[in-house]
């Protein structure tokens, strides 16, 4: 069979009358260096006016740029200047050649009919899945949250019993021996008697605060405060707390310190004395007869504080459970709040100490706690009027777009030992930065133009390995979590708690 | 004399924006409608290079595909210049841009080449990891853009310039 089959001549006419009025053809002849030599069909159709100096003739030419015009070529679906679709067709001739356009709106019409429905069928099942596992993601987050709620509660509800029981014992033993002390006036016998036990029920209930104040504080707990402290003094506070607990009960009690280092032991001496005190509050609580001792030492650049008693002791299966809050450790019929231990635990973490528990039940206990000193500290007051640690060596770039918030921050800073640049907008900022990179940027996520987000994304994307601080208005999980990928190490939110501030600064600042 | 022209073509997947960054190099103009691209459309602006230099781009803005097929290299033949464009909200389509960078390389193994990651508007939707830009910054220029805003448009066509430009 021939591929070019022999048409009568009215279906061929029929067919070039039907080719012509389906693509309406515009023949442009061309010299080799692009003169204009002929036209043939409607050039206004496309948009051309050839009697105009360019009439859209070097749309034509840019059309072919880098392609010789000595072989034929063709672009299909080519949208000219004036919107409409064409076929466009090189070809070449003995002496230059020509273009041929052919009309291609309809076709191009259905074909993106057809394409815009199913490129928005793909962009929006992207979106579905993504909003599909965003959902699962939230789900499984109020999960978690549940969870972590119905634990809060129960934790609550367990304080507020044992709170209940707890604060009314040693009040009625207070209220009861002053309305000794004040019926029985100065009896001598009755009136030591009595001011021990209000001594030590006072001294419970001192401790029981506390320990309710750091446990409110949360796993963070408040900043840590390193001064000079004066062990030996330490140790004679501690005595004189707990000397008359003890010897109310009968055990006897003994405190040695032993201070080999010249050096100054730098510590928070608030905390040392609650690690203690706890400790030794349990001992008087758990023991019944023996003693109990307290031993304090400065040696080698770390403190060791031991505390032993020959108490009731802690079976091996409950000496993990002994510092979860609100757990006694089993000891049935056993006194306080179930918070010493957890509260003891989360100091020394929080220190960068070590503690060593060793116990038989029946034999009594011994805790070894080893603590390395804190950093020297500066000037900075904190919320507790102690000193801060103290930023050394280190700059950081501040990026606010408001001068006033910009101005407080560098004041902030500045106090910390930063060395402080500012930038008030993003394109500054990343100017600045690959300029001279900060070890620390901190940035605001909401700005004008380029968002912080945005140039945070584009540091890290360039290899910036500082740290970074965003800083924004929104405080939605949501927004931390985008700024956290953007490539954030630290995400604050307004209003700025300077405490929490200056912790998230002095961790910025540290080495990486 | 008139500025050196180069040809340019937009490559990427569909939806990632290559229409939408011509509008802003070209005209300045943004449209926050998707209009699917049929075939290609060719606009050209002249600009100073970040040298001071005359040029002419040729800009081919050619519809978004997945793979190119013989339709879509025609369009390739003649070009100086490729500006690959990836959607950051859409991880899939950065593989789609390299994707097509490796097929484009047989036609046109001389082409210079950046890569623009657009939507940077969006940056907090982003699934592409600024890690992942970073490494592909060891090969490529790479740069976030924005249609909507302009960021880091000129600065994609100035690298090409300056890549083109002896």
């Amino acid at each position: 069979m021939n591929a070019e089959p022999m048409l009568p001549q009215t279906v061929e006419m029929y067919l070039r009358a039907y080719f012509f009025e389906r693509t309406r053809p515009l023949l442009l002849s061309f010299g080799p260096d692009w003169t204009l030599r002929d036209v043939q069909g409607d050039a206004s159709l496309f948009g051309i006016d050839v009697d105009a100096p360019d009439g859209g003739l070097s749309e034509l030419k840019d059309l072919f740029l880098g392609v010789p015009v000595d072989g034929d070529h063709d672009l299909s679906f080519v949208e000219l200047s004036g919107g409409r679709s064409a076929h466009i067709h090189l070809v070449a001739d003995t002496d230059g050649f020509h273009l041929l356009l052919l009309d291609a709106e309809d076709a191009r019409g259905r074909q993106r009919t057809q394409q815009q429905l199913g490129n928005e069928a793909v962009l929006a099942g992207h979106e579905k899945s993504k909003a599909i596992s965003r959902l699962r993601e939230i789900r499984s987050e109020l999960e978690r949250q549940r969870a972590t709620l119905e634990e809060a509660n129960a934790l609550k509800n367990a304080l507020i019993a044992t709170l209940s029981h707890e604060f009314r014992t040693p009040l009625t033993s207070i209220f009861g021996y002053l309305h000794l002390l004040d019926r029985r006036g100065g009896d001598g016998a009755h009136a030591v008697q009595a001011l021990n036990a209000i001594r030590r029920n006072a001294t419970y209930l001192f401790t029981l605060a506390e320990n309710l104040l750091e446990y409110g504080r949360g796993e963070s707990g408040a900043l840590l405060c390193a001064v000079a402290i004066d062990l030996r003094a330490l140790a004679h506070d501690i005595e004189e707390m707990i000397r008359p607990l003890a010897e109310d009960k009968g055990l006897q009690f003994s405190v040695s310190v032993d201070v080999v280092d010249a050096a100054p032991a730098l510590f928070d001496e608030v905390r040392v004395r609650q690690i203690a005190i706890n400790l030794l509050s349990n001992a008087v609580r758990y023991t019944a007869r023996g003693e109990i001792g307290a031993m304090l030492a400065w040696q080698g650049g770390r403190l060791r504080i031991e505390i032993r008693d020959t108490g009731i002791g802690i079976s091996p299966e409950f000496q993990a459970s002994v510092f979860k809050p609100f757990n006694r450790g089993g000891q049935s019929g056993s006194k306080g709040a179930g918070l010493g231990l957890s509260i003891v635990r989360r100091l020394i973490e929080q220190m960068h100490g070590t503690m060593t528990l060793e116990s038989q039940p029946g034999s009594g206990t011994r805790f070894v706690i080893d603590l390395p000193p804190l950093e020297p500290v500066a000037a900075v007051a904190d919320s507790r009027g102690g000193a801060a640690l103290w930023v050394h060596d280190r700059d950081v770039l501040v990026v606010d777009d408001d001068p006033d918030i910009a101005q407080l921050l560098e004041a902030l800073l500045l106090d910390l030992g930063f060395r402080v640049r500012i930038a008030a907008d993003a394109a500054g900022a990343i100017a600045e930065a690959r300029r001279l990179p900060p070890d620390v940027l901190l940035i605001d996520v909401e700005m004008p133009g380029l968002s912080g987000n945005a140039a945070v994304y584009q540091l890290r994307s360039q290899g910036y390995q500082g740290r970074i601080v965003t800083l924004s208005a929104t405080s939605t999980a949501e927004a931390r979590e985008a700024s956290l990928r953007a490539g954030a190490d630290h995400y604050l939110t307004k209003p700025l708690n300077v405490e929490q501030f200056v912790s998230v600064m002095q961790r910025a600042a540290q080495p990486q | 004399m008139s500025a050196p022209a180069f040809k340019v073509c937009m490559l990427g997947d569909f939806g990632v924006g290559k229409t939408s960054l011509v509008a802003r190099f070209v005209r300045s103009t943004f449209a926050p409608k998707y209009l699917t691209t049929v075939g290609v459309k060719v606009d050209s602006k002249e600009m100073l290079s970040p040298q001071g230099a005359p040029i002419k781009f040729v800009v081919w803005d050619i519809a978004g595909r997945s793979a190119l097929d013989a339709l879509g290299a025609n369009y390739l033949r003649g070009a100086s210049a490729l500006l690959l464009v990836a959607d950051g909200t859409r991880e899939h389509s950065l593989s789609v841009a390299l994707n097509l960078l490796m097929q484009s390389r047989t036609a046109l193994p001389d082409a210079v080449v950046a890569l623009a990651v657009n939507k940077l508007d969006l940056v907090e939707r982003w699934e592409v990891a600024p890690t992942t830009l970073a490494e592909i910054r060891r090969s490529l220029p790479v740069f976030e853009t924005s249609a909507l805003s302009g960021d880091g448009v000129e600065a994609a066509f100035a690298e090409l310039a300056t890549r083109l430009l002896p």
